[in-house]
C-alpha cells in the first residue's frame, strides 16, 4: 500500500490472535515500525444480555447480569442491585453492605493481579506473570470459599447478600491479606526499580490529562494521568459512605503509569478490607424484597477494577425491567486507544491494548448469533446436555438436577 | 442552595423552556424532561461549553412505544450526571451526533444506529458496533417488537409467523 510515496502496511491484530485473550479487531497501519493509523473493532463478543434482561424477572436478572464479566462480576451485580434497591425504595442492612465492599476488594485484587500478570507477559516478563497469577489463586480460593465459585459469586442479592462471614473466613482473609501485602510490595520494588520493565513501560501508550478529557477514558487510564475519578470517593457508596478511601493517582499518562497505579490500588484494597473485618457490624444481612419493583428509573455506578461502571434500570411496576443497561468501564476506554496506539511501534501495541485491562465481554454485554456451515450452534438445553456427559466422562452424574 | 440547585438555576436561567421541566433526583442526578431536538441542541452546547460538562457518559435508548428515547449523561469535575431526555419517532428516528463535543459518545451512538435504529447523523466513519456482520437488515433488537425467537440463527434471517405463514 502507498500513501504519497510511503511505503504503509496493514496488519489485522485479531479478532484471533495470540496476543488477545479476547476476541477484538485493530486494523493497525504501519510506516515501518511505527503505527500511523488504527481502526478499533470489537463487537465480536454482543450477547445480548440487555434484551434478555427485558424477557425475565428481577431474580433472573441478576444471574445475567452477573455474567456480563467473568472478572468484575460482583461489581456488575452491586450496581444492579443497587439500582432495584433504590427504586424497591429498600435500606440495605450494614453488615451486608461491609460484605459487598471486602468482596469488591477481593475482586479488585484478582483483577489487578490478573492484569499485572497478562501485562508482563505482553512484554515477556513470564517469571513475574506465574509470581502474580500464583498469588491470584490465593484471592480465588477466598472467594470460591465465600461464595462456592472462583468467579460469579453470587454473593448479592436485593436486598443485601446471601452469604454471611464466620470467624474462620474472616481469619482466613487476613492471613491472606498479609501474604499478599509483602508480595504485592515486591512487586512494587520490581516496577519501581527493573530497569527492563520500566524500560518497555515508560512512554508507551501515553494518554494525557487533556487525552483523557477528550477521549473520556476512565478508571486506572484516567488516574495515571491525574484524574481523580474513583467513584468510590468522588461519589461513595454502600460502605464507603464510612470508610475512608484513598484514591491512587500518578502523573505519567504512560502504561508505566498505569501499572504503578494498579499495584498501590491493591495495597489500598488490603487496608479496606482489613477495615471492613474489623468494623463488620452484627446483624442481619438481607431484607426482604418484592418481587415487583414499583414503576421508576435508576442510575448506579459503583467503581469496578477497570474504572466507572453504570447501570441504568428502568421498572415498569411488574417483575420483569423495561429496560436495562450497562455502560462497562472498557466500554468507555477504547475510545482513546487510536490516540494512545498511533505515534508508537508495533512491538508495543500488545501491551499499549492490555494496559487498559480491557474486558471485550464487559463492553460488548449483550446467543452467540454468527454461525457457518461447519458450526455447531448450541441452545441453552443443548449446552446443558453437552455438560452433563462431560461431567458423566468425569465419573459424575448430574442428569437428575432439575432445572 | 447547594450545586445541583445552582445548576438547575443557571440552566433555567439561560433556557426559560426548562422551568419545570428539569429536577434533581438525588444528589448528583439530574434529570429533564423530554427536550425537543432544538432543546436538547442548545442545552448541550451550552452545559458542554460554558458550564465544563466535559464527560459524556454515554446515551441510553429506550423504546417508548412510538418514539425512542434517548438519555444523554453527561458530567463535569463536579461529578454530577446531568441527564437529558430527547426523543425520536420510530417512523423517521434521525439525531445529530454530538460527537464534535464528545468524542468518547461514538460507540454508544453506534449502538444506537445497530440497537434501535436510530440515524445518527454525523457520526463518524468506522466499523459498526456491536452487531455481525451479515445482521438482517432493519432488524433492531432492543425495540420491543423485536424477538429473539424469530431470528433464524443458521441463515441469519428474521421470520415472524406472519411472514412464515405468507410464504407458505
Amino acid at each position: 500500500m502507498s500513501d504519497n510515496g510511503k511505503n504503509l502496511v496493514v496488519i489485522p491484530i485479531g479478532p484471533q490472535h495470540p496476543s488477545l485473550d479476547e476476541p477484538g479487531c485493530f486494523t493497525i497501519t504501519l510506516e515501518g515500525e511505527k503505527v500511523v493509523n488504527a481502526i478499533i473493532g470489537v463487537g465480536y463478543n454482543h450477547r445480548g444480555l440487555e434484551k434478555a434482561c427485558e424477557s425475565r424477572n428481577y431474580y433472573q436478572d441478576l444471574y445475567i447480569i452477573e455474567r456480563v464479566c467473568g472478572i468484575c462480576s460482583h461489581t456488575h451485580s452491586t450496581a444492579f442491585c443497587m439500582a432495584v434497591e433504590e427504586l424497591a425504595g429498600l435500606t440495605v442492612p450494614p453488615r451486608a453492605e461491609y460484605i459487598r465492599v471486602i468482596v469488591a476488594e477481593l475482586e479488585r485484587l484478582h483483577s489487578h493481579l490478573l492484569w499485572l500478570g497478562i501485562a508482563c507477559h505482553e512484554i515477556g516478563y513470564d517469571t513475574m506473570f506465574m509470581y502474580t497469577w500464583r498469588n491470584r489463586e490465593k484471592v480465588l480460593d477466598i472467594l470460591a470459599a465465600i461464595g462456592g465459585n472462583r468467579v460469579n459469586y453470587g454473593v448479592n442479592t436485593f436486598g443485601g447478600v446471601r452469604r454471611d462471614f464466620d470467624g474462620t473466613i474472616s481469619s482466613a482473609i487476613l492471613k491472606t491479606a498479609d501474604a499478599l501485602e509483602d508480595e504485592i510490595k515486591h512487586y512494587l520494588d520490581i516496577a519501581t526499580t527493573e530497569t527492563t520493565l520500566m524500560s518497555r513501560l515508560v512512554g508507551i501508550g501515553r494518554l494525557s490529562r487533556e487525552d483523557v478529557i477528550k477521549f473520556g477514558a476512565v478508571g486506572p487510564v484516567a488516574r495515571a494521568a491525574g484524574i481523580m475519578d474513583d467513584i468510590r470517593v468522588v461519589e461513595p457508596y454502600g460502605a464507603y459512605k464510612e470508610i475512608e478511601v484513598h484514591a491512587v493517582t500518578d502523573t505519567r499518562a504512560d502504561v508505566y503509569g498505569r501499572t504503578v497505579v494498579r499495584i498501590l490500588e491493591m495495597l489500598e484494597s488490603l487496608n479496606i478490607i482489613r477495615y471492613c473485618i474489623k468494623n463488620l457490624p452484627d446483624g442481619i444481612i438481607a431484607v426482604k424484597a418484592p418481587r415487583r419493583v414499583p414503576a421508576g428509573e435508576a442510575i448506579i455506578r459503583v467503581e469496578a477494577p477497570r474504572g466507572e461502571d453504570i447501570h441504568y434500570v428502568r421498572a415498569n411496576g411488574t417483575d420483569m425491567p423495561d429496560r436495562v443497561r450497562v455502560r462497562a468501564p472498557s466500554e468507555a476506554n477504547w475510545h482513546g486507544m487510536k490516540h494512545m496506539l498511533e505515534g508508537g511501534y508495533l512491538a508495543d501495541v500488545p501491551i499499549t491494548i492490555a494496559a487498559i485491562d480491557p474486558c471485550y465481554s464487559c463492553t460488548d454485554r449483550a446467543v452467540v448469533i454468527r454461525s457457518g456451515n461447519d458450526t455447531e450452534i448450541m441452545d441453552w438445553m443443548g449446552l446443558r446436555e453437552y455438560s452433563i456427559n462431560w461431567y458423566k466422562k468425569q465419573g459424575v452424574d448430574i442428569s437428575a438436577l432439575k432445572l | 442552595m447547594n450545586r445541583e440547585e445552582e445548576i438547575v438555576s443557571t440552566l433555567c436561567t439561560e433556557f426559560p423552556f426548562l422551568h419545570e421541566r428539569i429536577s434533581i433526583q438525588k444528589a448528583k442526578r439530574i434529570f429533564t424532561n423530554v427536550l425537543r431536538k432544538d432543546e436538547f441542541e442548545q442545552v448541550i452546547r451550552f452545559v458542554h461549553d460554558e458550564m465544563g460538562f466535559w464527560r459524556a457518559h454515554e446515551v441510553i435508548g429506550t423504546d417508548d412505544g412510538e418514539n425512542i428515547g434517548l438519555l444523554y449523561l453527561v458530567s463535569g469535575a463536579e461529578n454530577i450526571i446531568l441527564i437529558l431526555r430527547t426523543s425520536v419517532p420510530k417512523t423517521n428516528p434521525v439525531v445529530k451526533s454530538i460527537s464534535d463535543m464528545y468524542l468518547s459518545i461514538v460507540l454508544h451512538e453506534r449502538e444506537l444506529v445497530d440497537l434501535f435504529g436510530v440515524v445518527v447523523e454525523e457520526l463518524p466513519d468506522g466499523p459498526s458496533y456491536p452487531l455481525p456482520d451479515g445482521w438482517p437488515k432493519g432488524n433492531f433488537p432492543l425495540r420491543k417488537e423485536w424477538n429473539p425467537e424469530y431470528l433464524n440463527k443458521a441463515a441469519m434471517t428474521y421470520e415472524p409467523p406472519s411472514e412464515k405463514e405468507a410464504k407458505v
